[in-house]
Order: C-alpha cells, then sequence, then structure tokens
C-alpha cells in the first residue's frame, strides 16, 4: 500500500552568513495511515526544520528545498503552489507548536480562533463554526465549553492553551498531525494528560501523528517507530521498543544512556551519567562527506572522518548509520 | 549519620498584591510558601520538587533572601539564624549561600570576561588579595572542566553548557556551606545536561557540598538527590529520602507526579497504573479550606475538604501531610487501586 507521506531524498538548504549549509541531508522516510511516528535529537538537528518543510513553511529568502521530494498522497509538495499548500495546511497536515503560549492570538477569543479555522477551510457560517469550536473544546476535555469559549489566551493555563491548539489543528480533522514538542513547556501532570488526549484522539479519527521531541521517555509512551536525527542526517531508524532496547547507532545510545530515566525499583546504587561529550557541530560543519557525529563518538576510527556512513539495514527493522553498526 | 547542617523552620513568603474586590487601601496577599519547615544534613542533597507554582523556587529562593516577597521564619545554617540579615550579616550570609540559576543565558553579566564573573563574588564579599583570588579563579576554572585560556572569553563565547559550568564556579567560589540549584540543567540538551549533573555531583564529593537541588524533573531527581520534599501549592506534602519515597510513595500526589512521567522501561509502563489528576491546580488566591489537593485527588473524603492535614510521620523519617495516612486507614495507594 502506498504510504500517506513519503519523503524521499530531502535535501533543504538554509543561507547563513558563512555560505549555504544543508540542514536536512538526504533524508528519506515514510509515514503510514494512522501511523505514529517520532523525530529524536538535541537541538540544532534539523527536526523542526523537517516539520517545517513538510508544511510548505520553511523561512522565505533564507531556506529552500534544493532536492528530493515530499509526497503526500501521491502529490509532490515541494512542488505545489502556495495556493495549494495553503489549502493542505491546517485542512490535511496540521501542527502544533511547543509554546502554547506564543502560538495563539493573544487579542482573540479562542473561540474566534478554532472558529477562523473551520470559516476558512470548511467554508461554515459563522453559527455553524462557533457551535462546533464549543464541540471541540468539549473534545479535548476542557471543563465547561459554553463559556470557556468566550476566554482569551491569557484567562487559560498551559495546558488548557495547549488543548485550544490542539483544537485548533484537528479541527478540520487532518490526515497528519505534527506534534513539534508539544509538552515541553508544561508540567509531568499535564503533559500525561495531554499524552492521553492525542492517544484517544487519534484513536477516533486515525489521524497519523509526527511527534518531534528529545525526550526517550514521552518517545516510548506515544511513538510506533522512530526516527533520530543528528547534524541534518538520519542516523537511526526503527520500531521504537528495538530501538530502546538495542541502538545501533553510538548517537541513539550516547541520547538514552545520558538521561537519568525513572525506574521501577530504586536501589542505593547511583552509577555516574554516560556523558556525550561536545555538542552538536554548528551549521558551517554540516554536509560534509564524513560521519558528523564522530568528534563525539567514543567508536571513531580513521573511516569515519574520511567518508559519510550509508544507512544499512539490521535486524530486518533497524536501520543505521555507522560505520560500526554492526558492533554497536 | 551527618549532623543537620540547615534547619528551615515555619518559612512562609507572601506577596502583596493588587486585586479587585478589596477596599481602597486594603493589601490581599499570595501565600506563594505557606510554612513550611525541613533540615538539610551537611553534604548530602535534598530535593524539591514539584508542579510550576507549586512555590519550590521561592522557598528556595527565600533561604537566600531572594525573594522580595515578605518572608518569615526561621533558617538556621550550623546553629545560627541567617534570617533577620543587617547589610553586614547579609554579606556574610551570602558567602555561605549561593545560588547556580537555571538559565545559563541571562544568569551572566554579558559584558564581564568568564574570569570577572567567576571573581565577582570574592570582590564583593570576601577581602581577599587579588593574588589569592587570581589562585581561586583558576582553580575553579579546572575544577568545573574549562580551559584556562578561556578565562578572557565573553559570556556569548560559550555554549549553554559552557555557560552552566561558569555560573558553578562563581557559586563555589566563596566556599558556601549551601548551593541552591535552581532548575540548573532543565535549559541544557539532553546530552549536555549528563555532563552537567555528572559535575555536580562529582563536586559535592570532592568539597562535600550540601544542594538544595530544585527540579521538575523526576529522573534527574531521583539520580541526584538523598532525600525529597515534594511541594503542592506552597505547602510541603511529602518529605521521605530517596529510596523511600520514590519506592513507596504515601501521598497521592507524590503518586501521581511519579506516575506521570514517561518510562522507557516497559516493565515500568505495565505495572505502574498511570494515575491521571485531573484539571489544574487551584488558584493560588482562593486556596480550598482543607487539604490543598482535594479538588483533584482520586481519593478524597469528605473531612479532607474542611481539615487540613498536618506534616507528620508518626514517628518515622517518612513525613506525609495526608488524612488518609495520618489515620492509617489505608494506604491511599491501595485505595486508588481499590477505587478503580
Amino acid at each position: 500500500m502506498e504510504p500517506l507521506l513519503k519523503v524521499e531524498n530531502l535535501r533543504i538548504e538554509l543561507k547563513t552568513r558563512a555560505g549555504v549549509a544543508p540542514v536536512i541531508d538526504d533524508l528519506s522516510f515514510e509515514l503510514g495511515q494512522g501511523e505514529s511516528i517520532s523525530f529524536v535529537g538535541e537541538s540544532g538537528c534539523g527536526k523542526s526544520m523537517t516539520a517545517l518543510a513538510i508544511m510548505g513553511l520553511l523561512p522565505e529568502g533564507i531556506g529552500r528545498v534544493a532536492s528530493g521530494r515530499i509526497l503526500f498522497g501521491g502529490e509532490d509538495l515541494t512542488a505545489a503552489s502556495d495556493r495549494r499548500l495553503r489549502d493542505i495546511r491546517g485542512n490535511e497536515i496540521s501542527m502544533i507548536f511547543q509554546e502554547p503560549m506564543t502560538s495563539l492570538n493573544p487579542v482573540y477569543t479562542v473561540g474566534e480562533q478554532i472558529a477562523e479555522v473551520l470559516r476558512a477551510h470548511q467554508g461554515l457560517g459563522q453559527r455553524a463554526a462557533w457551535t462546533m469550536a464549543a464541540e471541540l473544546l468539549d473534545a479535548v476535555r476542557i471543563p465547561n465549553p459554553g463559556r470557556r469559549i468566550d476566554d482569551y489566551p491569557f484567562q487559560m493555563s498551559g495546558g488548557q492553551r495547549q488543548r485550544v491548539m490542539i483544537a485548533i489543528a484537528l479541527a478540520c480533522k487532518p490526515k497528519i498531525l505534527i506534534a513539534d514538542e508539544p509538552t515541553t513547556a508544561l508540567d509531568v501532570t499535564v503533559q500525561a494528560q495531554i499524552f492521553d488526549l492525542l492517544r484517544d484522539l487519534r484513536a477516533q479519527t486515525g489521524t497519523s501523528i509526527i511527534m518531534i521531541t528529545h525526550d526517550m521517555g514521552a518517545v516510548a509512551e506515544m511513538a510506533e517507530r522512530m526516527i533520530v536525527m543528528y547534524a541534518g542526517r538520519k542516523v537511526e531508524e526503527g520500531p521504537v521498543a528495538d530501538v530502546i532496547a538495542h541502538a545501533r547507532h553510538p548517537y541513539t545510545h550516547g541520547l538514552i544512556s545520558c538521561v537519568p530515566h525513572i525506574v521501577a525499583n530504586l536501589t542505593e546504587e547511583r552509577e555516574e551519567l554516560t556523558e556525550v561529550p561536545g555538542i552538536v557541530p554548528g551549521l558551517g560543519e554540516f554536509g560534509q562527506d564524513m560521519c558528523l557525529f564522530s568528534a563525539r563518538c567514543p567508536r571513531v576510527t580513521e573511516k569515519c572522518r574520511s567518508a559519510r556512513p550509508p544507512e544499512a539495514m539490521l535486524g530486518g527493522s533497524q536501520v543505521s548509520a555507522c560505520w560500526h553498526a554492526e558492533e554497536v | 549519620m551527618m549532623p543537620e547542617l540547615l534547619d528551615v523552620r515555619n518559612l512562609s513568603v507572601r506577596f502583596p498584591v493588587g486585586r479587585k474586590g478589596t477596599g481602597w487601601g486594603q493589601t490581599s496577599y499570595l501565600t506563594a510558601v505557606d510554612d513550611i519547615s525541613f533540615t538539610v544534613r551537611k553534604g548530602e542533597t535534598l530535593a524539591i520538587v514539584g508542579e510550576s507554582g507549586s512555590g519550590k523556587t521561592t522557598a528556595a529562593l527565600a533561604i537566600a533572601q531572594l525573594v522580595a516577597g515578605e518572608t518569615s521564619g526561621e533558617v538556621v545554617l550550623d546553629g545560627q539564624d541567617i534570617m533577620p540579615a543587617g547589610r553586614d550579616q547579609l554579606r556574610a550570609m551570602r558567602r555561605k549561600v549561593q545560588v547556580i540559576f537555571q538559565d545559563p543565558y541571562s544568569s551572566l553579566n554579558p559584558r564581564k570576561r568568564a574570569e570577572e564573573i567567576v571573581r565577582e563574588p570574592l570582590d564583593n564579599l570576601t577581602n581577599k588579595p587579588a593574588r589569592e583570588k587570581r589562585e581561586i579563579v583558576d582553580r575553579l576554572f579546572q575544577a568545573v572542566g574549562l580551559r584556562p585560556e578561556q578565562k578572557r572569553l565573553f559570556p556569548h563565547q560559550f555554549s549553554g553548557g559552557q555557560r552552566q559550568r561558569i555560573g558553578i564556579a562563581r557559586a563555589l567560589s566563596t566556599q558556601p556551606e549551601v548551593i541552591i540549584c535552581d532548575e540548573p540543567v532543565s535549559a541544557l540538551d539532553v546530552a549536555v545536561q549528563a555532563q552537567i549533573l555528572n559535575l555536580l555531583r562529582r563536586l559535592q564529593s570532592e568539597f562535600g557540598l550540601t544542594y538544595i537541588f530544585i527540579s521538575h524533573d523526576l529522573g534527574v531527581v531521583q539520580h541526584m538527590c538523598d532525600s525529597v520534599a515534594v511541594m503542592y501549592m506552597g505547602k510541603i506534602v511529602e518529605h521521605a529520602d530517596r529510596l523511600a519515597l520514590f519506592n513507596n510513595p504515601q501521598h497521592p500526589y507524590t503518586a501521581a507526579l511519579l506516575s506521570a512521567v514517561p518510562s522507557i522501561d516497559p516493565t515500568l509502563r505495565d505495572h505502574s497504573k498511570r494515575i491521571l489528576i485531573p484539571g489544574d491546580p487551584p488558584d493560588p488566591l482562593n486556596l480550598p479550606a482543607g487539604c490543598r489537593f482535594v479538588s483533584r485527588c482520586p481519593v478524597a473524603q469528605l473531612h479532607c475538604r474542611e481539615l487540613v492535614p498536618e506534616l507528620t510521620g508518626n514517628g518515622t523519617e517518612h513525613l506525609t501531610a495526608c488524612h488518609l495516612v495520618d489515620a492509617d486507614l489505608v494506604s491511599p495507594m491501595q485505595a486508588v487501586r481499590e477505587a478503580e
């Protein structure tokens, strides 16, 4: 079956003062109907850029798709007109952002902001859109939706604002929902509520979810498959449980073991956390013909510095771009 | 067992707020920290956890006299009350209590060089000769893992993790007895977090430091702390040592908080049923009369609405503020499971 979204050899270039840098370098992946995948990596690895490229929202004049295709239901989004993209955005692919504080308009009530989407995309009238907005608020479990619909964003808590964002994103029953660090700004108890909500909505509507995060725990809870990004490249891809159980790329391994995870039966023992030394390289170093992780990698050899490792299939479902993937 | 270094008794912080409905000339108050008491032993780490708005940062900064609100209560450091500090006493107190801040981008003066930033507490709080100060700064740079040639650089020339190292060196410069770490890693990337957490633990064992560690990340807290105080709406609801709190949480809020953390451990995910607590914390200006958690508690009883529960341990070190635990009726967690 043809996947819902298919990204082929995508390369996105950003203009910087030092020249043109490939923020996304030869990325391919697929997303099936109703599937939930997750992009993981540190900041500056190109996770959000991938999302923006799918939405056709790359920063104008600075970023552009240099080569590759983004096929959505067979249609190439990189070649689509602005008008067509506007049609797709919010209607078939929608996005929620990290900061529910700044992504809502402070001078309109939340009801107006939800109704606007419905009027623009579904051609609903004023009153029908309003009724529908109240229903959506109810669907994202905001208590007393009839009254809260007249609230301005500042009158709501962070978790409620993120629910409103989800209501806006799901207003037109999109096929794909992109969630860019949807719970990073929220408390854990509220995060648990939001994850619960997203899972339920996905089960009801069959929407595919692309979640961008740096929290392995969140990935384990929410996604079926994950893609680990480093410096604009996919370094590992595979089913979440397999990757967590046995990461085949040193970077993935580092990401999992450098975080103190909460464990079931705590003992006196406390081991030092594994450090991944150094930081993500700057944009200027992207795109070189070498393994970009080599500077931080404990398994680095001469080969890693001289050629970019190809993506190799391991064990049937896991893909790793590492010269030493077999040994990891 | 180490002696108690810091003893906080009945600490309260309230902020005057303008509010509709109060008469002319009247002030109403928001009580951010309400009558909390705890102790920290020398060389250990006390973690204060809770959701945003629970008062954890305010409580810790009140110990360092860094809050603008009205503070009351006693803070006894090494047998000495450091609260009613005059100007001179305040200087002496600042030498003993230092802070590592959350955001390494805004907590360093962008117009000062790294060495000046680290030296500043020495300049302001001590009368050491210049040469000795230079030696101290050199030693600190080495201790936190910065290279000597980086001393002349400005903050913008460092990465986030390196900046946090400068912040740590600054906090160490006066050889303080207590260091308050206010979310020291939450602004950093995951891979850099591990570097800073390892550094903090290494420095602790090297210099015998005592930390008050504020964080909302329970994984980090589990790794760093020796004991934990859980705060909810300005009150401590549970206070116990590390193993007791994480393996056997007593208060329903603690249990809910722990179960909300997404985990990569599949056995933990399967075995622990997630306890969802609905809604948001109550309005801090309009708190419930009885237990503050009553509006979200899955096992609330009628009398929880009227009576404020005391923080007691029934003779043990595991302190909990919950009527259900108090009356020894039933473990709240047992009750949650039975309710389902």
